[in-house]
């Protein structure tokens, strides 16, 4: 890290020397009272992060296999909660509708694609249509989700309402109680509050991409589209792979959008493994069969991760480099 | 043979179609439901009108009457400023102790990025038992305790503490400044803009927070405006506007804010994005 110059002495600092020769003329109590102070300043965030991250990956491992009681000690049972899973129709519905889920990510990012190119194009009024496309990602989810259901209504939400004026359809359609439709509602309403989000990644992509490539190449004859797929897409792959793993991870933030829009039904055709985990834990206070799931989607999470970092050329992990 | 001139602006102008048609598909739910909440007409009438006929402001003062809409508010609010000082503080701690070098810098760097690959949500049920053990249920600690530091706003603070010129910071140490004042003094107003990024998105995310509040919430007085939000739905279903109403009640705050700190936000998401 070029910037980051070492606890230096001050003309050590200005001349540009890391202060490696001044920390050995330096007391080594002075040292080690900032090497304390760095640690108390750590400290609380690492706290937080601690407690409400990686305690409760482990302890969701340890939960899930044992069997859990709030008034008796938690007995191990090894894979037991696993083996009960490959036998429960919902684990299976949930996997499906989380794996559909994550399958659509690609579909909103491509679209995002779209509309971030035509906004780098140098149209007028790009900010106006930035800011519209972005303005449904910072809503709360649970109003966002009321809405939605209030445009899928039966009798009069307006998307009956269209396709019944257009003569699409003779009967109303009801969008979130059907077995079919209730998962690709939600997954529509699900793109529309985060293709802002895609685009305002894959915009700082694209402006990180140096001009004059696109400049050199069009001296060299190379054709637009030639363009795009050279320089654009290759550079692209950083900025893409990180909206694939946002994307991805849409699949649990989505729980409040499913929550309110169909509460996982009917009867489990739209339920997510997030709205599982929460229904076997607190609902039916299942507490280890829960933690279990989790440790599912978890390995599902981190699985695609890798393997969309494998797309992307491998090299998308090297951006930790520069933090 | 068409001349260049001409192209240009025909392209321009089919790109300009394509971003209305996609702004039209954008902002139509926000019409709608604004427009259910002045006027509910189409609740029970078939077909919806597509203008407000009679837009009145009923539906909005009927809020209050429904449901305690100045608590759910209050706690809201509570939980949110909760959130919003403890971000603001303990991440300037954290990034100002990550410009240094020391040992277990780069350990630490990696923990926070993969902290970032635990999505809260798949944290919950064990953090319900730790916040139940902490005695925490069904207060506003508890509440706010899991988003008192985010990693994306730490990586914020820090490129911006970065770029604070080195001498300064000497000169401020050979002045007599700790360590705490050299933050407060020099690091914190020279960062405004990544003060203001780390207050946003605290905000956006504690304000909009669902699932936790869910789970450690059991008191109908502790409940916050999307827990209200959904219990209301479940209570009234959709048989009043003052349901559109009060999302639009609920979501004005968060559009507002993210109007006047577009830049803010938009860098907030961007730079915890290029950190991995």
């Amino acid at each position: 890290m070029a910037t980051a110059v070492d606890f230096p002495a001050a003309s050590e600092a200005t001349s540009g020397a890391v202060g490696k020769r001044a920390r050995h003329a330096r007391p080594g109590v002075r040292r080690r009272r900032e090497m304390l102070l760095v640690w108390v300043f750590l400290l609380p965030s690492l706290a937080v992060f601690f407690l409400y991250r990686i305690l409760p990956l482990v302890w969701n491992a340890v939960l899930s296999a044992q069997q859990f009681s709030l008034f008796a000690p938690s007995q191990w049972i090894g894979l037991d909660h696993y083996r009960e899973m490959v036998d429960d129709p919902v684990f299976w519905t949930s996997l499906r509708n989380t794996l559909l889920f994550m399958a659509s990510a690609p579909v909103g990012i491509l679209l995002a694609l779209a509309i971030s190119l035509i906004v780098n194009a140098g149209i007028r009024g790009r900010d106006v249509y930035r800011t519209i496309v972005f303005l449904s990602y910072p809503l709360m989810t649970v109003a966002v989700g009321i809405i939605w259901r209030w445009m899928y209504d039966e009798k009069v939400g307006l998307f009956n309402y269209v396709l019944r004026s257009l003569h699409l359809i003779d009967t109303p359609l009801p969008f979130l109680q059907s077995f079919e439709l209730a998962l690709p509602s939600v997954l529509i309403a699900n793109v529309w509050q985060i293709l802002g989000f895609y685009m305002i990644i894959l915009l700082a992509g694209l402006q990180g991409i140096p001009q004059n490539l696109y400049e050199a190449a069009s001296i060299d004859g190379a054709s637009p589209r030639q363009q795009f797929f050279r320089i654009t897409l290759p550079l692209l792959r950083p900025s893409l792979f990180l909206a694939f793993v946002i994307g991805i991870m849409t699949s649990f933030t989505s729980f409040d959008l499913v929550y309110v829009m169909t509460q996982g039904g009917p009867s489990h055709q739209s339920e997510l493994l997030i709205t599982y985990i929460y229904k076997a834990a607190f609902e039916l206070s299942r507490i280890d069969y829960a933690a279990a799931l989790t440790i599912v989607q978890f390995a599902l999470l981190v699985t695609l991760t890798w393997a969309g970092n494998r797309l992307a050329g491998g090299d998308a992990g090297a951006v930790e480099s520069g933090a | 043979m068409i001349k260049k001139r001409t192209r240009r602006t025909w392209t321009h102008a089919s790109l300009h179609l394509a971003m209305l048609a996609v702004s039209f598909c954008m902002l139509l739910p926000f019409y709608w439901v604004l427009k259910t909440s002045l006027t509910g007409e189409n609740i029970f009438v078939y077909p919806p009108s597509i203008v407000p006929v009679h837009p009145h402001l009923f539906y909005y003062i009927d809020v209050w009457y429904y449901i305690p809409f100045p608590r759910y508010l209050l706690n809201s609010v509570v939980v949110s400023v909760l959130s919003i000082a403890a971000n603001v503080v303990f991440n300037a701690l954290a990034a100002y102790a990550l410009t240094r070098h020391f040992r277990g810098r780069g350990a630490v760097i990696t923990v926070l990025l993969s902290c970032m690959m635990i999505p809260f949500q798949t944290t919950i049920v064990p953090a319900y038992l730790i916040t139940a053990k902490l005695g925490l249920l069904d207060s506003y600690l508890g509440l706010a305790l899991p988003t008192f530091s985010t990693i994306v706003c730490i990586f914020v603070y820090k490129a911006s503490f970065e770029a604070v010129p080195r001498s300064l910071i000497d000169a401020a140490r050979i002045d007599g400044l700790s360590e705490l004042q050299i933050i407060r003094r020099i690091m914190l107003p020279l960062s405004t803009s990544a003060v203001a990024t780390n207050i946003v998105l605290s905000f956006i995310w504690s304000w909009n927070n669902f699932l936790w509040p869910l789970i450690v919430v059991r008191d109908p007085l502790m409940q916050t405006l999307p827990l209200g939000l959904s219990r209301f739905l479940s209570y009234h279903e959709n048989t009043t506007g003052a349901l559109y109403a009060f999302c639009i009640m609920v979501l004005a705050p968060g559009i507002l804010l993210f109007l006047m700190a577009q830049k803010e936000f938009i860098r907030g998401l961007t730079s915890g994005a290029t950190k991995g």
